[in-house]
């Protein structure tokens, strides 16, 4: 009999594992068809098609073996672009994830209006991408655009510049458009890490006479520290992956000074007809933001952990 | 988990893979059967192309009911991008408006050739072959030049066209000391390019196109010639340089074509360098001074010309979506290209000249005095200056479809202050070598 029993226990844990296997795939199993066929699968054409010269006219792309990549260790543009689109990069991360940490600290502590101007923060994340580019080409035209008139119509003429045009301001333009747009939603992920800090690490800190400086540095920051994690690598991503707010307003002008990854994948892709050498670059830029954010979260958990 | 949860999640499962699966199919599915040929053309919000088109639907469902025939109106899309997808869900429209693409769209096994005898049909100087084969209906003359405002020119004693790059920066200096705009120039667009290309075009190519005699294009190709080492272009550069330091406004770079044509229409500037186009926007901006549409300059003592930038196959072409049925009725669409009403209609929809000989319109008409002024004008100099194609030659003999692109960042680049010449010409050679390999 214990025998028996031992074997029937040993088969309700196998029917249980089958079960549970059927949910999981049952469960998991539309969402692994979506991915592999709208992300992976593309993903791994466009691998293929990095060693191709397919414009994206032909039905037979030709193999070229590794020319693309042969090409893309000389190719100068693509330095170039790689160079802006790092400097935009640090520029968006340094203020996604410092910046926002500081508003929404500050407007954590609003006793009044406190929805009203939370929500006027977070207005214009909820536009998209596409309207507020044209909003800020707007605003940028030398000759109409509010930001000039404003400057025109207080005397200050010397101050109107061509925000688009001048490659010494363009790059503050671009950078100034996407931190617009996005600093509701970074600020918003801090919010919400705020609100999960016990309140009895307040009271404790008030006790011992702590000032705004020292509960930030030894409660805020610390519980913060997940959130800034993730804001900096969504930061990192939404810097290199720069280009609705290129192809709006700039075109990667003047001449090919705003040209970012995202860009000139585009421009090779579509514009030049190269989707072969563009897949190349994607594959090479996605490789390297792999790196780039696996190094990224290895060192801020390690700093995580110390804290 | 009950058994009836996991029915749940199951059929759930079963739905979700199945319209993926469905949305895939439906990818790849035949084009739609039903008694319509679909018409690609770049619209947007030109009222003139807009009137060439009902007309054009018109004639076709006149002459084929119950057949129709539907717009797609790409905008102000080049098309490229549209093309690809479809091309990509095998389901491209059965008549597509094709300018600098019908290269890659015959190479990819797109295009139905049209048989010489379309052509005869309507009196149409054969268009060059590509690959031995000819694939689009022809429009008309597409000219480009210059378009000058003459209360202003006259202001300084100026009627006559200058003929050289020189002679126009005099006049220019000129224009500046009466308190006129001499150029409307934005740097934005495409438009940008204008300038440049037509000192490339004017001067670095033979007028007349001697098929014996290879191309500056072909031997660019064939890496006998630069920018980089031409001298002609090195000279265009230099032009260009001089023409953003004297004529073009700070802000320039904000500006675009709808900027220009503004400035220009409201009387702002004395200057346009701009195809044949702009004058069918006369009417509807009730533009009412005295216009005349001189010739290009050069840089190197030759006459002026006018540049002719229709000479390509470019047009409309059937595409391999037409099967059965709908190859012929395809075909019957684009022989209603050519019904006299629609063709004057295209002619002065694009302010083109007429070039099929057998068709009874031959000229844009306008009952508005200054656009018909302009019109005269335009004849009058066409006839005593002479076109030339430029590198627009050949699907096979022009440059890179981007290159036009490329002339207009090099604008940009100079408008933005860089005065590298050296750099410049690379900037022109490595968007030259770049985009030749994606043909």
């Amino acid at each position: 009999m214990p025998s028996h029993g031992r074997t029937g226990a040993r088969s309700r844990r196998g029917w249980s594992h089958q079960r549970s296997a059927v949910a999981s795939l049952v469960l998991c199993g539309p969402a692994v068809v979506l991915y592999a066929g709208f992300i992976v699968l593309p993903a791994a054409l466009g691998f293929g098609y990095s060693f191709t010269d397919w414009t994206g006219w032909s039905k037979r792309p030709h193999f070229v073996g590794l020319d693309n990549f042969r090409e893309l260790v000389a190719d100068a543009r693509f330095f170039d672009a790689i160079r802006f689109t790092l400097f935009e990069t640090v520029l968006i991360g340094l203020f996604f994830t410092f910046a926002s940490m500081l508003l929404a600290i500050a407007l954590d502590k609003l006793s009044v209006m406190k929805g009203l101007i939370r929500g006027l923060f977070f207005y214009p994340y909820i536009l998209s991408i596409l309207v507020s580019a044209l909003l800020f080409q707007y605003l940028a035209n030398y000759r109409e655009g509010a930001i000039n008139t404003l400057f025109r119509a207080v005397g200050l003429d010397a101050l109107a510049q061509d925000w688009m045009g001048d490659p010494h301001l363009v790059p503050y333009f671009i950078f100034a458009l996407v931190a617009w747009s996005g600093l509701g939603f970074f600020t918003t992920l801090y919010l919400a890490s705020l609100q999960t800090i016990p309140t009895d690490l307040y009271e404790a800190a008030r006790i011992d006479g702590a000032g705004a400086v020292s509960v930030f540095r030894h409660i805020q920051f610390p519980m913060l520290l997940p959130t800034l994690t993730t804001n900096s690598v969504l930061a990192l991503i939404t810097g290199i992956n720069l280009f609705p707010q290129i192809v709006v307003t700039t075109q990667g002008g003047p001449g090919y000074r705003t040209f970012t990854i995202g860009y000139y994948i585009y421009h090779l892709g579509v514009l030049n007809n190269r989707q072969g050498y563009a897949a190349a670059v994607s594959f090479i830029t996605f490789a390297a933001l792999v790196v780039i954010a696996g190094i990224q979260v290895a060192l801020l958990r390690r700093r995580q952990v110390s804290l | 988990m009950t058994r009836r949860r996991l029915f749940i999640g199951a059929s759930l499962s079963v739905a979700v893979v199945g319209v993926f699966a469905m949305a895939l199919a439906g990818c790849s599915a035949e084009p739609r059967n039903e008694q319509v040929i679909r018409v690609t053309r770049n619209i947007g919000g030109r009222e003139g192309f807009r009137k060439h088109f009902e007309a054009w639907k018109a004639a076709f469902e006149r002459d084929n009911a119950p057949w129709k025939m539907e717009l797609i109106d790409l905008g102000n899309m080049e098309g490229a991008e549209y093309y690809k997808s479809r091309i990509a869900t095998g389901d491209l429209p059965e008549v597509i408006m094709t300018w600098e693409m019908s290269n890659f769209l015959a190479d990819g096994g797109h295009l139905v050739p049209l048989p010489d005898a379309y052509y005869e049909k309507y009196g149409i100087e054969l268009p060059a072959a590509y690959k031995g084969k000819r694939y689009t209906s022809q429009g008309g003359l597409q000219i480009q030049a210059i378009v000058v405002n003459m209360d202003m020119w006259k202001d300084i004693g100026v009627t006559e066209p200058p003929a050289t790059w020189d002679a126009y920066f005099d006049a220019f200096h000129k224009l500046k000391e009466k308190g006129h705009k001499p150029l409307v120039l934005g740097g934005r667009e495409w438009s940008a390019a204008m300038p440049m290309f037509y000192a490339f075009t004017s001067d670095m190519y033979d007028r007349v196109v001697d098929p014996a005699k290879p191309s500056w294009t072909k031997r660019r190709d064939a890496g006998e010639v630069s920018f980089a080492s031409d001298p002609i272009a090195r000279q265009a550069i230099e032009k260009m340089i001089y023409l953003v330091d004297n004529f073009v406004d700070k802000g320039a770079l904000s500006d675009g074509y709808n900027e220009e044509q503004r400035d220009f229409y409201g009387g702002q500037g004395a200057t346009w360098m701009m195809g044949c186009w702009m004058a069918g926007d006369l009417e509807p901006n009730h533009v009412e001074f005295e216009m005349e549409y001189w010739p290009v300059p050069s840089m190197i003592g030759r006459p002026p010309v006018i540049i002719q930038t229709s000479g390509m196959q470019s047009g409309w072409a059937v595409t391999t979506s037409a099967t059965g049925p709908k190859l012929e009725k395809a075909m019957a669409v684009l022989d209603a290209f050519y019904d006299p009403v629609v063709y004057q209609e295209l002619l002065n929809g694009e302010c083109q000249f007429g070039q099929a000989s057998k068709v009874p319109a031959t000229e844009p008409k306008y009952d508005w005095p200054p656009a018909q002024h302009l019109i005269r004008s335009m004849v009058a100099n066409i006839e005593q200056y002479g076109t030339t194609p430029g590198f627009h030659i050949a699907l096979d003999d022009i440059p890179p479809p981007a290159f036009h692109t490329s002339m207009a960042r090099v604008m940009q680049e100079i408008m933005a202050g860089n005065r590298d010449v050296d750099a410049l010409l690379a900037m022109l050679d490595e968007e030259w070598d770049s985009g030749r390999k994606g043909t």
